[in-house]
């Protein structure tokens, strides 16, 4: 009888686990990647004084935008080599102040640091000027080399 | 007498008067025509690449849901085509690297062009063209039809001789350009070492040159170390950026010319949409979305111009 009710509290302290594992869980989908400066370590003064920092070495690494309903993250790999897939929708949770994608295929967790947060809504805002900016300056080049090719153009017929 | 000649001025006059309302007339138009203006704007970029898997084998089918396209940064998963491309012939031009460098390993590459001749039984004749470079400029071997090319016809090596590559590499890829079929896999396989002693051009005007043409660079590297040598770093980048493969000389030619083969057979075009009307260079890159063993070959990038007309 005491071995059962072990059992039935074991159980149910599992379950909540897993069910408190998925609602930690989150899905977003990366938007942009890049490669890009790897971020220094988190202790500078400790690293530089074990000689483990490697902050100015030149090293590049995969930056990605994660876009979720809320927040927008920018996180970074920690080697060059640290690519995750760029399917549709992306899982992922938080650990440590790092953000951890499970690999489909991988058994492991890719772990990456979180360089910068924003919210959805300004992230958008900001896409949106950036878009709108990228397509003046676009429209800008067109009319200046049309108002450049119209003299040729004219000495051209005549 | 006077009656005739008088009709006859009366009638040249006429078709002189008649003449000159037309010259205004047109001219009237061209004044008029500076103040139209014809845009046209880019909205579609098209992406020829190639996969294989981890073991480097050319996959024969790929779906849409494989992969994205980065474009700038820009992840894009949704595409307005997807097919195979509809390649129906290969334009190949085999440059050889004749300069002193590689004095020793020579007839070791004369005999593998050979070879790599001989075994592009699937090509058709015209389509094949040799061109060697040493000195201070590249030489067309032969152009067009160069199947039955004995090796008496190839180039000499002289002792002392520079190696302008990336000259070269510009050159060819003109030749290639010249070709304009639109339904012809153009194909550069290079034997080279990497090293360039010479040239005018950068290897970034190599690359470029490649890339504009829609050239695929397989090459056959003949340096004695190739994991340690720089120009096998060189090698590589102008595979990798223009979607074609690197092979070191111990490979043999007969894998060169499956992997040309089957990239040739196996090759999908992907459009979609601009994604940022960003003007300059937009980088392009392929990913695996779930199996990161796969590896996508396709050309760097495009130029996307202020003025899309140019």
């Amino acid at each position: 009888m005491k071995r059962l009710l072990l059992l039935v509290v074991s159980l149910c302290a599992l379950s909540a686990l897993l069910a408190a594992e998925n609602r930690s869980r989150e899905q977003g989908t990366i938007v942009r990647m890049r490669m890009a400066d790897c971020v220094a370590a988190q202790h500078p003064f400790m690293n530089a004084l074990s000689g483990s920092n490697r902050g100015p070495s030149g090293d590049v690494c995969p930056e990605y935008v994660l876009v979720t309903d809320k927040v927008v993250y920018v996180i970074v790999g920690k080697t060059s080599d640290q690519l995750v897939p760029l399917a549709e929708t992306t899982r992922f949770h938080f650990q440590n102040n790092e953000v951890l994608i499970r690999l489909d295929d991988a058994r492991r967790e890719s772990r990456f640091h979180v360089k910068e947060m924003v919210l959805r809504q300004t992230w958008d805002r900001n896409q949106q000027i950036e878009e709108a900016q990228a397509a003046a300056a676009h429209h800008r080049a067109d009319e200046s080399s049309l108002a450049d090719a119209q003299p040729e153009l004219r000495a051209a017929r005549r | 007498m006077a009656r005739i000649a008088r009709t006859r001025l009366h009638g040249l006059i006429l078709a002189v008067s008649v003449l000159r309302v037309l010259v205004s007339a047109a001219s009237a138009q061209t004044d008029v025509a500076p103040d139209l203006k014809f845009r046209s704007d880019v909205t579609e970029v098209r992406l020829t690449f190639s996969t294989t898997d981890i073991h480097n084998h050319v996959l024969a089918t790929v779906q849409p849901a494989d992969f994205a396209v980065v474009d700038q940064d820009r992840v894009i998963h949704n595409f307005k085509n997807f097919s195979r491309t509809e390649y129906t012939r290969l334009d190949i031009a085999i440059l050889i690297d004749a300069s002193n460098s590689l004095t020793p390993q020579f007839r070791q590459e004369m005999a593998q062009v050979v070879e790599l001749l001989a075994q592009t039984r699937g090509v058709p004749d015209d389509s094949v063209s040799v061109v060697s470079f040493q000195d201070l400029k590249p030489a067309v071997v032969c152009e067009g039809n160069c199947r039955t090319l004995a090796e008496s016809q190839f180039p000499v090596v002289r002792s002392g001789g520079l190696t302008p590559l990336y000259d070269s590499i510009v050159f060819t890829s003109r030749i290639l350009a010249g070709h304009t079929d639109l339904h012809a896999r153009k194909v550069l396989i290079l034997f080279s070492d990497g090293m360039d002693t010479i040239s005018q051009k950068s290897f970034t005007d190599a690359l470029d040159s490649a890339v504009d043409h829609d050239i695929a660079v397989y090459s056959i590297d003949t340096s004695k170390k190739p994991h340690t040598s720089q120009g096998t770093s060189i090698l590589r980048s102008l595979c990798v950026n223009t979607g074609g493969r690197y092979f070191s000389m111990e490979m043999g030619t007969e894998q060169v010319v499956d992997a040309v083969l089957k990239d040739f057979h196996a090759t999908y075009t992907v459009a979609y949409k601009l994604p940022t009307q960003a003007m300059g260079f937009h980088q392009v890159q392929i990913f695996p979305t779930h199996d990161l063993s796969l590896q996508f070959h396709c050309r760097r990038g495009y130029y996307y111009p202020a003025n899309p007309e140019n």
